[in-house]
C-alpha cells in the first residue's frame, strides 16, 4: 500500500486523540523469585546441551540461569529437555554475546517442556529441520521495557514436520509470539499469546490446526500468511477454531513509534486486528470468539496490499478458498487504528461510516484470470455468519488507486459454505 | 663442572621442549581417532618445533582460501592433513566441494600478529576431524604463555587488544563459540562440513615455504592429497575480495559468499530466509535485490529491502553489517567488531547497482 494512502478528516484525529488508550506497560521480571544459578550450574546446562546424545533427557532444575552463549541441540534423535516448570526454570539470554536465538534445536522426536526462555536478542526458541517436535508448557518472553528492542519470535519452529505446540505461552515479541514458518503438519493448541505485535502467525505452512488458544492484547491476534520467494513456496489447509481472539489493540511496536513500516510484513499490521489472512490458501475459521478488536475482527487480504513485489515462482499473492463461519463477534466503541495505512483505510473508507470498527473486511484484490468481477467471488471467499446483515462487512475495491477507493457492504456474493480438511492424527499423538 | 653445565643445559632444553614443543615422537600418523578429542593440542603433533611458531610437521600442508571470512581481524593459518596413502577428491565441478577421506584433519589457527603491543598472540585453534565418515569440530584455547592449547567445549569470551590492519588499536572481547555453535555455519543439510576448502577457493597460486609459488590444487595433487584434479580443466576461481584490481561485482559476491553463504545457501541454516548468497547464484531476488526480509526482526532497522539497488544506506545488508548488536548483526557469529573494509566493499557494490540499471 502506498505511503499516506489517505488524508483523513480532522474529526478522525480528534476521535482518536480522545479514545486512544495508551496501554500502560507493566514490566515485571517473572523470574524475580527464582534463585539465581551460579556459574557452575550455568556451565553444567551448557555442557548438557553439547554432550547430549540420541535418547538423552536434559533436566534443568528450578532457577534463573543467565547465559552468554547459545543452547543448541545439534541434530539428535529422541531427546527431551525438561525444566521444573514454566514458572520455575528460567533460561535468560539477556547477556548473549553472539548468535541470534537463545535456544536452537535440530533433530527428530524432540520434546521441550516446562521452562521459560527470557530476553533472547533474536528468537526465544528456534527449532529448524525437525521432525516430531513438541513444545509443551514452554514460555518465551522479554522482560525489558523498550519493546521495540525485543526479539523477533518467542517460539519459532521453521522448516519442520509434525509440530505440536501445546499449553505454551508467548509474549512481548516484536514480531510474532508463536511463529510457525514453512512447516507441515502443525498443531497449536491451548496456548496463550499476548503483548506481541502478532500473537500467533502461521506462515507458508500446510496442514495446520490452531485451536483453543487465548490470543489477546497483541496488535494483530492470529495471522495466516504466505510470503513469496521461500523454499516452501506456498502453504495450504489451515483450520482456526475454538480460539479466543480478544482485544488485540496493542500498539504495533515492530518499529519504533513514528517510524514508517520496514520490510517486515508485521510492521504493516494495524493494531486492533483479530485475524489477518494474507495470500492465505484454504483456510477455515470457525467457532472462534473474535471480540473487541478495534480495527477489524477478520481481514481477508492479498499480498498486493503490502506494496511489495507480488510475483514469485510457485506462489500466488491471492487469498483463496477461505471459509469463515459460526464465529462470535463484538465491536468495541473505540475507532479503528490510525497508525498504519490499512487501519487508516478501514477507518476512513469502510462501508459503515467513518471511524467504525469492522467485523470482516476483504481488500477486494482478485486474480483476473479467475473471473471478471469480484462479485462473482472468483477467489472462493465464503462467509456464513448468523447475523451477517447486522455485522460490519466491507468489501474494498483498491484497483483504482489511492484516489479512487471504493467500498461496499454487500456481503451477498460471499455467502457460501466451504470447508478445509486436515489430517493431523500423527501429530495429535505427540 | 663443564659436564654439569652441559647436563643442566640439556635438562633445561628438555624441560622447555616438553612444555612447548610437540610431544616427542608425536605425529599425526599416530593419532588414535577413537580417543579424540585430545585434551591438549600438542598431543596431535601437527607442528614442528615450538608450537607457537605454527610451523607444520611433515605432511601437514598449509592452505588458504582466496577470500577469507572476517573474524574480528584475526589472522589465520590453516593446514590440512590426511593419512598416508589417502586422498580427497573433487565431488562435482558445479559445487566445488572436496570430499575428504576418513581421518582427514583441517587445522585453523586464529591469531593476532600485533597483540598487546607488538607480540603475536594465538587465541584458538579449531580442528575439523573426519572420523567414521562424520566431521567433528574441536576447539582449543591457547594459554597465555603460548605453549599449549586446551580443549574447550562451552566457548569463551577472551579480551584481546590488538593493532588492526587499519593501524588502529582495537580492544575486543573475542568470542570463542561453543561446540554446537560450530554447525550454525559448518552446515550442509544439517551435517557438519568444512567451508573453506572448496575448489573455487583454492584454485589460485599460493606462496608455500621456500618461496615456492604454486596453484593449491596442483600442490595438493603433488602431495597426494587430491586424486582427480585435471590441470587442463577450467575450474571456477572466486576472486580475493581485497584485490581492487578485480571487478567490483565479483569482489562483492566473493565477500558475501565467504562471509554469508555458509548459512545463506539452499542447504544452510538460513535457507528459510530465501536469501541465497553463493557466488554463483544468479536470481536477483534471491541475492536480495528488492527483497523484503522474512524473519529479520530488529535486523531490518528502518529498511524495506535486503538490497535497495543504488542505495546502500537504505539496504538491510549494510545496516546489519554495521551493527555489533546480537539480534541485529550479521553474520550472527564470529565477530564483535565491524569489518569496515568489508562494509565499504558491499556499500560500493550496492551503490553501483543502480548505475548498472540506468546504463
Amino acid at each position: 500500500m502506498k505511503q499516506a494512502i489517505l488524508k483523513l478528516p480532522l474529526l478522525l484525529f480528534l476521535i482518536s486523540t480522545i479514545a486512544c488508550n495508551n496501554s500502560v506497560e507493566v514490566d515485571q521480571d517473572i523470574s524475580a523469585n527464582a534463585k539465581v544459578a551460579g556459574a557452575a550450574a550455568v556451565k553444567k546446562v551448557i555442557e548438557s546441551f553439547i554432550l547430549a546424545e540420541d535418547g538423552s533427557t536434559i533436566k534443568i532444575p528450578a532457577g534463573h540461569f543467565e547465559f552468554e552463549t547459545q543452547l543448541i541441540i545439534d541434530n539428535l534423535k529422541d531427546l527431551k529437555i525438561i525444566g521444573a516448570g514454566m514458572d520455575k526454570t528460567f533460561l535468560s539470554f539477556k547477556n548473549l554475546k553472539s548468535g541470534g536465538e537463545g535456544v536452537k534445536v535440530v533433530g527428530k522426536n524432540i520434546t521441550l517442556q516446562d521452562f521459560s526462555v527470557l530476553d533472547a536478542p533474536g528468537d526465544g526458541i528456534k527449532t529448524q529441520h525437525c521432525d516430531q517436535i513438541v513444545f509443551r508448557r514452554v514460555n518465551a518472553t522479554w522482560t525489558n521495557g523498550d519493546k521495540s528492542k525485543n526479539g523477533t519470535y518467542a517460539l519459532y519452529p521453521v522448516q519442520c514436520k509434525n509440530v505440536m505446540i501445546d499449553e505454551c505461552s508467548a509474549s512481548h515479541s516484536r514480531d510474532a509470539g508463536i511463529y510457525v514458518g514453512q512447516s507441515e503438519n502443525v498443531i497449536v493448541k491451548n496456548c496463550t499469546a499476548f503483548g506481541n505485535v502478532a500473537g500467533i502467525e502461521i506462515e507458508n505452512c500446510s496442514n495446520v490446526e490452531v485451536f483453543k488458544n487465548k490470543v489477546y492484547d497483541n496488535a494483530g491476534g492470529l495471522l495466516v500468511f504466505n510470503l513469496p520467494n521461500l523454499p516452501m513456496a506456498d502453504g495450504f489447509n489451515t483450520k482456526v477454531y475454538d480460539n479466543e481472539i480478544i482485544e488485540n489493540n496493542h500498539v504495533n511496536f515492530a518499529v519504533p513509534i513514528n517510524e514508517t513500516p520496514n520490510g517486515n510484513t508485521v510492521t504493516l499490521i494495524p493494531p486492533g486486528s483479530g485475524v489477518i489472512l494474507l495470500a492465505a490458501k484454504n483456510v477455515e475459521i470457525y467457532n472462534n470468539k473474535i471480540l473487541n478488536n478495534k480495527t477489524t475482527g477478520v481481514a481477508i487480504a492479498n499480498y498486493q496490499i503490502t506494496g511489495f513485489p507480488a510475483e514469485a515462482p510457485n506462489w500466488s499473492p491471492y487469498s483463496s478458498d477461505i471459509s469463515i463461519h459460526n464465529n462470535e463477534y463484538a465491536r468495541p466503541l473505540s475507532p479503528p487504528d490510525l497508525t498504519k495505512d490499512l487501519g487508516k483505510l478501514i477507518a476512513a473508507k469502510n462501508a459503515h461510516g467513518i471511524g467504525k470498527s469492522q467485523d470482516i473486511i476483504y481488500d477486494g484484490f482478485f486474480d483476473k484470470s479467475k473471473g471478471k468481477d469480484v462479485k462473482e467471488n472468483p477467489m472462493n471467499i465464503c462467509i456464513k455468519e448468523e447475523k451477517l446483515d447486522e455485522m460490519h462487512f466491507t468489501l474494498f475495491d483498491l484497483h483504482g488507486g489511492t484516489d479512487n477507493i471504493k467500498a461496499s457492504d454487500d456481503f451477498k456474493p460471499f455467502v457460501c459454505t466451504g470447508s478445509v480438511s486436515t489430517d493431523l492424527e500423527a501429530v495429535k499423538r505427540l | 663442572m663443564n659436564k654439569a653445565i652441559t647436563l643442566t643445559i640439556v635438562l633445561i632444553s628438555l624441560i622447555i621442549c616438553l612444555h612447548s614443543c610437540s610431544k616427542e615422537g608425536m605425529s599425526p600418523e599416530q593419532i588414535d581417532f577413537d580417543q579424540l578429542p585430545y585434551e591438549k593440542l600438542s598431543e596431535y603433533g601437527f607442528f614442528a618445533g615450538a608450537m607457537k611458531d605454527m610451523q607444520p610437521a611433515e605432511s601437514v600442508l598449509a592452505y588458504r582460501p582466496n577470500s577469507e571470512l572476517f573474524s574480528d581481524y584475526a589472522e589465520k593459518k590453516r593446514f590440512v592433513w590426511m593419512p598416508k596413502g589417502t586422498s580427497a577428491s573433487i565431488e562435482a565441478q558445479e559445487n566445488g566441494r572436496i570430499v575428504f577421506p576418513d581421518k582427514s584433519i583441517l587445522i585453523k589457527n586464529f591469531y593476532y600478529s600485533k597483540a598487546d603491543g607488538d607480540k603475536q598472540r594465538i587465541i584458538e585453534t579449531r580442528l575439523l576431524v573426519k572420523h567414521n565418515q562424520e566431521w567433528q569440530a574441536y576447539a582449543y584455547v591457547w594459554n597465555e604463555q603460548q605453549t599449549e592449547a586446551q580443549y574447550e567445549i562451552v566457548g569463551a569470551s577472551i579480551p584481546v587488544d590488538f593493532t588492526g590492519p587499519d593501524m588502529q588499536q582495537h580492544s575486543i572481547d573475542y568470542i570463542q563459540p561453543n561446540k554446537n555453535q560450530c554447525k550454525t555455519c559448518h552446515n550442509v543439510d544439517e551435517q557438519l562440513r568444512p567451508i573453506g576448502p572448496k575448489v573455487q577457493h583454492l584454485n589460485f597460486d599460493f606462496k608455500y615455504a621456500n618461496a615456492n609459488i604454486k596453484n593449491q590444487l596442483q600442490m595438493w595433487t603433488e602431495m597426494g592429497y587430491l586424486s582427480n584434479y585435471i590441470p587442463e580443466t577450467k575450474y571456477d576461481c572466486m576472486v580475493d575480495y581485497r584485490d581492487d584490481t578485480q571487478n567490483l561485482d565479483l569482489r562483492a559476491r566473493a565477500y558475501l559468499d565467504m562471509n554469508c553463504a555458509h548459512c545463506h545457501s539452499s542447504v544452510g541454516s538460513a535457507s528459510s530466509s530465501g536469501l541465497l548468497l553463493n557466488y554463483n547464484e544468479t536470481n536477483q531476488t534471491k541475492i536480495g535485490l528488492n527483497k523484503p526480509p522474512i524473519a529479520a526482526g530488529l535486523g531490518a532497522g528502518p529498511h524495506k529491502f535486503d538490497i535497495l539497488p543504488g542505495k546502500a544506506d537504505s539496504s538491510i545488508f549494510v545496516y546489519r553489517m554495521e551493527s555489533t548488536r546480537p539480534g541485529v548483526m550479521m553474520p550472527e557469529l564470529g565477530r564483535s567488531t565491524v569489518h569496515k573494509e568489508g562494509v565499504q566493499l558491499v556499500r560500493d557494490w550496492i551503490d553501483s547497482l543502480q548505475a548498472a540499471e540506468d546504463s
